[in-house]
């Protein structure tokens, strides 16, 4: 049944992306999909490749995705081109018109092959021979696959990447930014007013600077030519209503990518939407991001107080052989994102024999009420203790003058606020803080380049972290896009992330950012640092760049 | 002796064909698959000089060790560069050097196998151990990770270096004594392959010290 509807749809020329999207229905096409991306056969054993000379692959491994990606766009590694799978490149007959509109370049891709048929690319599939005889590459292992396997991977690869992609018209490209209740008002516009500006920019520079191109050249028109629109989500009431509120969002407001977002507690229910609704998501902003890097759409330039956590254990780990740290107090508050950051803490203090004490503060923010219960928070702090400080700066501010008697005070960085952390002055001259970005003088060259832009649109620098790094974040998307000429693809947007970013040299805050297949988290590392002067941002670096 | 070092003294194109016979050669490979690939059963071999920089790499013990001492224990080297979540290249050739590690029967202080990250801050140590444990790496082979610049400034002094992990091709390369010269190895070599010229180098060298010592 399937070949005969093959054939007819061959020799009538229907586009692929409509003809095919029969079989998309085909009960097998859920098996398909395990066998691309999982390298899991139907019955469920693993999917087995052969190379010559017996390097053979498994399971993942051997899975199509591993190489092609999950798009089936393909890939390059070094000097070797992985080509596209999906039907309209391999089944098209003679593609050779490179203007066409429906089939945009993608690297490895080669017009002059003969198409393929179902037949030879089953023969490909097992013998590695293409449709004119010829051996595929080394790399391209050989699948002896069964019929009814073959037939469900062929009819996934067949439809995939070919259903029309929410949020991309031929005009506009829309992307959303995410803000969930109790973040500032002032970050809030902060964010919104970086990225407007980006966008009013591109925007502008397409409709006043460039004209459209000559039909003949369609794919450079559509790559310079689509305006951008930013759909701002603002997130109520509690997390556990996020998800619906979201996937309303999108039904209303389709759009390609998400760019960025703020909140102020886990990140968890937007990591999930993001995830499950198969929608890039860029998060160069979260501090509390969920470390789950099996997962595929979400992905954040820092680990943030995790990362903190674990530069943290390393350093309580080094003391508690040097200098007798035997004991661990940390204070936070009830549901800010130091307290699941405290826990990974927790269990690497206790993994490596220390004893541990979790404090609460429980005290509103007025002053004296504040101050009084942060020193009743701080009793029985002693020299065998390391005392950890997951607050805010608000907090921080409300802390006796005189620096607990502790064996070492670690500051979470990213909570009180860097280098402008309000530590009362004899705590500065004691406190190492987690700094999980570039230092402040090895990063001030790059950071030229988007403060000087804020200058220019008179963009107020009011909260210079989140707006540098939400400059460079729509500076990525926007790079990743022209990379990607006009193939539109939320996963194939994913791939180029992975394989791109590392390219670039402006990146705000951080030394470098870096991707790849299974990576969710760009930059890797951070320093301890302490303050230099009783007062002021001056600090120095305690530690190399260390990756926990 | 590294003034004796040559570049590039010659390349000498060995294929599948003439080593392992017909069955191991495939027929032409498909240039509409891939653009610039170098035929994938020729391996080409160079002689190369190499200075090490003097940089500390992290093993997968976590243990920091000078590059140079870790090269110059008087073992032979066998050497290539990896990452952990590298689709394509890296597992073949990593597979590779499982089943060569098999092939050459060497108990540990005959051979030092290594592989060195070029995406170090994502290989930690940990990462490094569940990867060789994926490829069943024995004692003789060994992980190495550290700094961005390490790893760049090692990558650099092989002649690899792309500018990005993802700009990396299939290169293995040999040495049979401290101060002897690196071969460097373009290609997918098959474990047999490199054993061969594994056993050529190393047989070579000892063939030129008892000349030396007779002389």
């Amino acid at each position: 049944m399937r070949t005969s509807l093959w054939v007819s749809w061959m020799s009538a020329g229907l586009l692929l992306a409509v003809g095919l999207s029969g079989l998309a229905a085909d009960n097998n096409t859920g098996g398909g999909q395990d066998i691309f991306r999982l390298g899991t056969l139907l019955n469920g054993t693993a999917l087995r490749g052969e190379r010559e000379a017996g390097a053979s692959v498994v399971g993942m491994a051997a899975a199509c995705a591993t190489c092609h990606r999950r798009s089936g766009l393909g890939s390059v590694e070094g000097h070797i081109a992985v080509p596209p799978i999906i039907g309209k490149y391999l089944l098209r007959p003679h593609a050779t018109n490179i203007s066409d509109p429906s089939l945009p370049h993608v690297m490895g891709y080669r017009s002059t092959r003969e198409p393929y048929t179902e037949k030879t690319l089953a023969r490909a599939i097992r013998e590695g021979i293409n449709p004119q005889g010829r051996s595929l590459n080394y790399l391209m292992p050989r699948y002896a696959l069964d019929d009814a396997n073959m037939a469900s991977l062929l009819a996934y690869m067949t439809q995939l990447t070919s259903a029309s992609v929410p949020g991309v018209t031929d005009e506009v490209l829309h992307f959303a930014t995410i803000i969930t209740p109790g973040v500032a008002p002032l970050q809030r516009q902060a964010m919104l007013d970086v990225m407007q500006h980006f966008i009013d920019d591109k925007n502008s520079f397409i409709r006043g600077g460039t004209r459209a191109m000559p039909a003949n050249s369609r794919e450079i028109q559509y790559r310079v030519s689509r305006r951008w629109q930013l759909h701002v989500w603002d997130l109520v009431g509690s997390a556990d209503t996020w998800a619906k509120q979201l996937q309303a969002k999108l039904t209303a407001e389709p759009v390609f990518a998400v760019i960025s977002g703020l909140g102020v507690g886990s990140w968890s229910p937007i990591h999930q939407f993001c995830e499950q609704a198969q929608l890039p998501c860029l998060f160069p902003n979260i501090d509390e991001p969920v470390v789950a890097e099996k997962d595929f759409y979400p992905v954040y330039f820092s680990r943030g107080v995790w990362l903190e956590a674990d530069l943290m254990a390393a350093r309580l780990v080094a003391l508690q052989a040097s200098a007798g740290i035997t004991r661990l107090v940390q204070l936070y508050r009830h549901g800010d994102i130091g307290q699941h950051a405290a826990m990974a803490l927790k269990r690497a203090a206790l993994a490596s024999g220390m004893t541990v004490e979790n404090r609460v503060l429980e005290a509103p923010t007025q002053k004296q009420v504040l101050e009084k219960s942060l020193h009743k928070a701080l009793t029985g702090v002693d020299q065998s203790t390391a005392l950890v400080l997951w607050l805010r700066a608000a907090d921080l501010s409300g802390l006796p003058p005189s620096v607990a008697p502790a064996g070492v005070v670690l500051v979470s960085g990213l909570m009180g606020g860097l280098e402008e952390s309000p530590l009362p002055a004899s705590w500065r001259a004691q406190a190492l803080l987690t700094y999980p970005l570039d230092l402040p003088e090895l990063r001030k060259v790059r950071m030229n380049f988007p403060l000087g832009w804020f200058r220019i649109h008179n963009i107020p620098v009011v909260a210079e972290r989140v707006q540098v790094d939400t400059y460079v974040a729509c500076g990525i998307v926007s790079e990743m896009l022209n990379d990607m000429l006009d193939s539109f693809v939320r996963d194939y947007l994913v791939e180029r992330l992975e394989s791109m970013l590392s390219h670039r040299l402006v990146n705000g805050y951080y030394p470098r950012l870096s991707l790849a297949a299974g990576q969710r988290f760009a930059s890797k590392g951070g320093y301890l640092v302490r303050f230099t002067k009783p007062t002021g941002p001056q600090i120095v670096a305690d530690t190399d760049w260390v990756v926990p | 002796m590294i003034d004796r070092h040559l570049t590039a003294v010659g390349s000498i194109m060995i294929t599948a064909m003439t080593l392992f016979g017909p069955g191991a050669l495939r027929a032409q490979t498909d240039p509409s698959a891939h653009q610039h690939m170098l035929p994938t059963t020729h391996l080409h071999t160079s002689m190369i000089d190499v200075r090490l920089p003097q940089v500390v790499l992290v093993r997968e013990d976590r243990k920091k060790v000078q590059l140079v001492a870790e090269l110059n224990d008087g073992r032979p080297v066998i050497l290539n560069f990896i990452f952990t979540t590298c689709p394509g290249i890296c597992p073949i050739m990593s597979h590779t050097f499982s089943h060569l590690q098999d092939l050459l029967h060497i108990e540990s202080t005959k051979i030092h196998m290594v592989s060195i990250s070029i995406d170090p801050e994502q290989d930690t140590p940990a990462r490094l151990r569940d990867y060789a444990t994926q490829f069943a790496a024995r004692k003789q082979w060994q992980y190495y990770t550290g700094s961005v610049e390490a790893s760049v400034a090692v990558q650099q002094a092989f002649g690899v270096y792309g500018g990005d992990k993802m700009r990396h091709d299939p290169v293995t390369f040999m040495r049979a004594a401290p101060n002897s010269s690196w071969i460097r190895i373009d290609g997918f070599g098959s474990a047999e392959q490199l054993a061969g010229e594994f056993t050529h180098l190393v047989d070579t060298a000892a063939a030129s010290e008892v000349a030396t010592a007779s002389r």
